[in-house]
């Protein structure tokens, strides 16, 4: 699935994009991820994550050229939220 | 002409050689197509065999997640993306388990309406064809809706290797009856009874896999791992400890010169050797896991478990299995 890259691009834009990504990779409705909901509630595994991680890095090159999350700050992510701030403060929105 | 294999020539704990002498043998005595996939320098010669090239290899203690992203030129990712790109009609490896399978969910990606991929293990059974154990290890956490389509996958799968009419499936616990089990075990139980396209015949024990009185054994991938190096581990100890006893003196090799005509057969069937390698069920393309110890008879067998996989449209079977509404 990929991003509607003629929108501009805010932090809810993120969120949007983040739930859609993991509702697809974990098989749930978009409803049942929301911002609060930490990734061990909803069942992502580490592979679920890294497909995560691609998913966002292919849908956000668009966005800004060879976008890319670093392994290593992973592990500090573990909830829709951290994402969703994690994109936002690489990407410079608010 | 049909697609090659692509086959991991940097996996395994006798790579490159075995792995690809073993690619030489089904060349030649299966007739089948295959490319390997390996670092030119690391390889040795390639025994005429046609190469694609890479620059790293993902070692068996690399972390699967990690490595397949920071190794984007490795024979594991590369095997992957050829299968992706329509260059292969398949993948195998003996490499790092983890890291293959995370190769082909990364880079074909799952079927659509699969939770998770898994594992699906031939045990060899005398006189009949193999009951399959799935999930023998890509997830060690489970809930019972994941353990409800690893059964519809591997129903299919033995339908579709082994022709067999409506496989048997039972549910690995520690009691026959249905209130035996901890609470995933017990909540799949219920599940799998109401599924009406599936036969299940209730729970099987660890002491139903040979001889097995299903033909799928269903469970979670970290139970269902220790179950299978457990029956590996006691089968080899039963090979020795017969080995062992024949040695004795003179009058036992006597005896084990006759028994062995007859114990030879059985013992060839057991080892995992083979069987070749296990199928990772639910993503789009054919992954085929080999042991990590294969021999060049292993990976020629597993590479005629990926021709027969993909011969017999298993993936597109799948698919529907779990979207039957997709059907054309």
């Amino acid at each position: 699935m990929s991003a509607d890259t003629t929108a501009p691009l805010d932090r809810d834009g993120i969120l949007v994009l983040v739930r859609d990504q993991l509702a697809e990779i974990l098989e749930k409705s978009p409803s049942d991820i929301t911002e609060d909901v930490s990734f061990e509630d909803l069942g992502a595994d580490s592979l679920a994550l890294i497909e995560l991680v691609e998913a966002l890095e292919e849908n956000l090159a668009t966005y800004s050229a060879g976008f890319h999350i670093d392994d290593e700050d992973l592990e500090g992510l573990g909830s829709v939220r951290d994402a969703v701030n994690y994109v936002a403060l690489k990407l410079q929105v608010s | 002409m049909s697609l090659p294999i692509a086959l991991d020539a940097m996996g395994g704990d006798f790579a490159p050689k075995e792995i690809i002498a073993g690619a030489r043998r089904a060349v030649d005595e299966l007739g089948l197509a295959v490319t390997l996939v390996g670092v030119p320098e690391l390889m040795g010669d390639p025994l005429g065999l046609d190469v694609v090239e890479c620059s790293e290899v993902i070692a068996m203690d690399d972390d699967p997640g990690a490595s397949v992203r920071k190794k984007k030129d490795s024979s594991l990712v590369r095997a992957a993306e050829l299968v992706r790109d329509g260059k292969a009609s398949a993948m195998v490896s003996a490499g790092n388990t983890g890291a293959t399978m995370a190769s082909a969910l990364l880079r074909m990606g799952r079927l659509p309406g699969v939770h998770r991929p898994c594992i699906v293990t031939p045990i060899p059974n005398p006189h009949r064809t193999p009951v399959v154990l799935v999930d023998a290890g890509a997830n060690a956490e489970c809930t019972p809706e994941m353990l409800v389509q690893f059964a519809q996958m591997a129903s299919t799968y033995v339908a579709t290797r082994y022709g067999v009419a409506a496989p048997k499936v039972g549910l690995l616990s520690i009691g026959e009856e249905a209130t035996k089990g901890n609470t995933l075990v017990k909540a799949t139980h219920q599940l799998l009874r109401e599924l009406p396209t599936l036969n299940f015949v209730g729970n099987v024990e660890g002491r139903d896999f040979i001889p097995s009185p299903v033909d799928v054994i269903v469970t979670d991938g970290f139970t269902g791992n220790v179950a299978l190096k457990t029956l590996e581990g006691a089968l080899k100890f039963v090979f020795s400890a017969v080995l062992d006893a024949v040695g004795t003196n003179e009058q036992t090799k006597v005896a084990g010169d006759v028994l062995f005509e007859h114990l030879w057969p059985v013992a060839s069937q057991l080892t995992p050797d083979s069987q070749g390698g296990a199928m990772l069920l639910g993503v789009q393309g054919i992954c085929i896991i080999s042991h990590g110890s294969s021999n060049a008879t292993a990976i020629m067998n597993a590479l005629r478990v990926a021709d027969e996989v993909d011969k017999g449209e298993v993936v597109a079977k799948l698919a529907l299995t779990i979207r039957p509404d997709q059907a054309a």
